[in-house]
């Protein structure tokens, strides 16, 4: 394996700090962006990146067309602080109403590209805690440079606030380099260079993201660059390295439930694709145990792995996109 | 400029528009960590930000305090300075990220003095939209090594190497809204430290220990008899020492402020604390050094200075209730140069110095409506005839 990929669609942030070029790049080619955040109780950290990303991307520079959160159904004040800094805020359940309810970060995923209007979409994690406009810019900017890039991730340095005002100077990435990093190993050493492919922030164009499936929950980025790399080819796939990123740590046991999505996931793609033919149906339920005076009790968490179709075959989507 | 006073209360409307500019402003600046000594990337940014509002001029001096410059349409009318620092209390490895709510900003440093710098490098972008010009150049300095052991070191080069005359100024602090200082005391800052020497092999049980001989030290200035007129007192505002519950402590620091409105007062009380240090050290037979890191004279406007009262009726007319006090910061240079400034704040804030500092959103544009008001009763001549 070459590392060509690696050094040609490999960019920095700072590559893209012309914001003037990007808005008139964008411009020339009449185009629309949008973003989309996916929120879960979020009330310490949704502000500052609405406010950020509207005042230098919509105000300051005009790259931006709109902001939208889509939400799985927060508890806390996320709505109530969305609505006081004027963006549009969806409850994912009133989204295409007709079909059935999911809760997931792949559902709310999926339902903005019904409820966005842009050529291209970028999603961010709402949970950044070191949001700079960059975060956005840079993720557009090798769409809007380079023909061939249709989606962009983000990689980074991920320091994480383990309280008090302290910085644990690295971490982070733990599913990446123990689950997926081996799995694109064994079966696709080429996407293995690609740095962070469970980043959440990304961009991509429309017409690439509306015709591949969402998982509903967190398998949805694993799936996205499977499916990119086998419709698209591995060049169509742009990194972005945005230096730090500062968010919340995850406990291990909640990893697990990651990894055990992510490789459900796998699974099912590498036996789409045939490379793997799994005899029996796999289980559905991810089982952890905790000790409780001196007794061990299962803690059982059922993850169906369920995806969403390409949505350009939903009939409502087709319409409202005037899609013949 | 006539009528300024009226056009206020519209302002803050207007002003508010922005919101998500100047908060956003406040973000970014006050995210990047900026200890004193250690301001470059964040004057770095403030140079950016004015740039790309594309005013004027944007430099740097002599000593790397950044500065932007809008000309204003007279030519010949002295500049206005606005002027804010740069540095923080906060280290460079502490969490400098804010938590921004819909009535709040929460972090370190927030009031002291992200918004300040925020709403200084906002300015350019709220004189546009309220469409105002100014006779007088405005220069919107951010200045650096300003607190503690900086000893306002930016602002003292600024104004001592500024060739032409200043027509009045304006120092921003982020809190409180409402102060109104127009005078700053006079101010010996100074730092006592007691180092016990270590010997080799086994330590003496019973050798002296630096926390109870700045006790002493702390218990004699206590008893000094401080006089009511001319104003004075003794701060003691830090301390720290030692090494282990149960090891005697081989070294201590004080670090204290003596403040008056009398020069000569701060220098009879700094002499009284020397000999009292002295003392101290020849009787307990350690060493004690006295350290000065930072002084500045007593200064004032009158009360009834033209600025003073206009900037007075300003904030009247945003229903402000005045407060004032001694501030020992920027304006004390200012006002030594017989530079007619104030000093104000712009919101109101909570847990000031810590942590969780947490300033709130919705006071703030008010904050900013005063400064402009008082910004444009200097431009129209509040100061010149003195």
């Amino acid at each position: 394996m070459n590392n060509k990929w690696l050094e040609k669609n490999t960019f920095h942030y700072s590559e893209f700090m012309d914001l003037n070029l990007l808005v008139e790049k964008k411009r020339d080619r009449k185009i629309k962006i949008s973003l989309c955040l996916p929120t879960l109780n979020e009330e310490k950290t949704i502000a500052k990146e609405i406010i950020i990303i509207k005042s230098e991307l919509m105000t300051r520079y005009p790259l931006l067309d709109e902001i939208v959160v889509i939400d799985s159904g927060s508890t806390d004040n996320t709505k109530k602080i969305v609505r006081a800094y004027d963006i549009e805020f969806y409850d994912a359940d009133d989204i295409l109403p007709n079909l059935e309810k999911f809760k997931g970060k792949g559902e709310n995923l999926w339902k903005a590209l019904y409820i966005t209007k842009g050529d291209i979409i970028v999603y961010l994690d709402a949970d950044i805690k070191n949001i700079h406009h960059r975060f956005v810019y840079a993720l557009v900017g090798p769409l809007l440079l380079y023909d061939n890039v249709k989606y962009c991730k983000a990689f980074y340095d991920r320091p994480i606030a383990i309280g008090k005002g302290r910085m644990r100077p690295t971490g982070g990435g733990r599913v990446t380099e123990l689950v997926i990093r081996p799995l694109f190993s064994l079966f696709f050493p080429e996407l293995t260079q690609i740095i962070q492919p469970l980043s959440g922030e990304y961009a991509g164009c429309r017409e690439l993201l509306e015709s591949i499936p969402f998982p509903i929950g967190y398998g949805v980025e694993t799936s996205m660059i499977l499916d990119i790399y086998g419709e698209w080819g591995l060049d169509a796939i742009a990194q972005v390295d945005l230096e730090k990123r500062v968010h919340r740590n995850q406990d291990t046991k909640a990893l697990g439930k990651m990894s055990f999505a992510i490789l459900k996931t796998f699974l099912n793609r590498i036996e789409k694709l045939g490379i793997l033919d799994i005899k029996k149906d796999t289980f559905n339920e991810m089982i952890q145990y905790y000790l409780v005076k001196d007794e061990y009790h299962p803690d059982t968490y059922k993850i169906d792995g369920l995806e969403r179709p390409p949505i350009i075959e939903i009939p409502e989507y087709r319409k409202k996109f005037n899609i013949k | 400029m006539e009528n300024y006073l009226e056009k206020l209360p519209s302002f803050v409307d207007e002003i508010k528009s922005i919101k998500e500019t100047i908060i956003t402003n406040i973000v970014l600046i006050g995210q990047i960590p900026s200890p004193t000594f250690k301001e470059k990337r964040r004057a770095q940014f403030f140079m950016e930000r004015l740039a790309e509002c594309q005013i004027d001029e944007c430099t740097t001096d002599g000593y790397r305090n950044p500065i932007g410059i809008i000309r204003g349409t007279s030519g010949a009318k002295p500049p206005i300075f606005v002027v804010t620092h740069l540095d923080t209390f906060f280290t460079q490895d502490t969490d400098h990220n804010y938590v921004v709510k819909e009535d709040s900003i929460t972090g370190p440093g927030i009031t002291d003095n992200s918004v300040g710098l925020g709403v200084l490098i906002s300015l350019p972008e709220i004189f546009q939209k309220l469409n105002l010009r100014f006779e007088s150049d405005i220069v919107l300095a951010g200045v650096i090594q300003s607190i503690g052991k900086g000893n306002l070191r930016g602002i003292r080069h600024l104004l001592k190497t500024w060739s032409t005359p200043i027509r009045g100024a304006v120092c921003i602090e982020g809190a409180e809204l409402g102060r109104i200082n127009y005078y700053s005391d006079g101010m010996i800052r100074s730092e006592v430290e007691c180092n016990i020497p270590t010997v080799n092999g086994w330590e003496p049980k019973f050798k002296p220990n630096a926390i109870l001989v700045l006790n002493e030290v702390i218990n004699r200035i206590l008893r000094l008899r401080l006089p009511q007129r001319p104003r004075a007192r003794v701060i003691f505002g830090k301390i720290k020492g030692g090494f282990s519950h149960g090891i005697i402590a081989y070294d201590a620091k004080l670090g204290f402020e003596i403040q008056s409105d009398s020069d000569k007062m701060v220098k009879e009380i700094y002499s009284d604390i020397k000999d009292i240090i002295a003392g101290v050290s020849h009787e307990y037979e350690v060493e004690l050094k006295l350290k000065t890191i930072s002084s500045l004279y007593a200064s004032k406007l009158r009360y009834n200075h033209p600025l003073v009262k206009s900037a007075g009726e300003v904030m009247k007319e945003l229903d402000l209730k005045p407060v004032s006090e001694p501030c020992e910061s920027e304006l004390s240079i200012f006002l030594f140069r017989k530079i007619p400034a104030v000093t104000l704040g712009i919101t109101k804030g909570e847990n000031y110095h810590q942590q969780d500092n947490r300033m709130e959103i919705e006071p703030m544009f008010k904050g900013i409506a005063q400064i402009i008001g008082v910004i444009m009763a200097i431009d129209s001549g509040v100061c010149d005839e003195q």
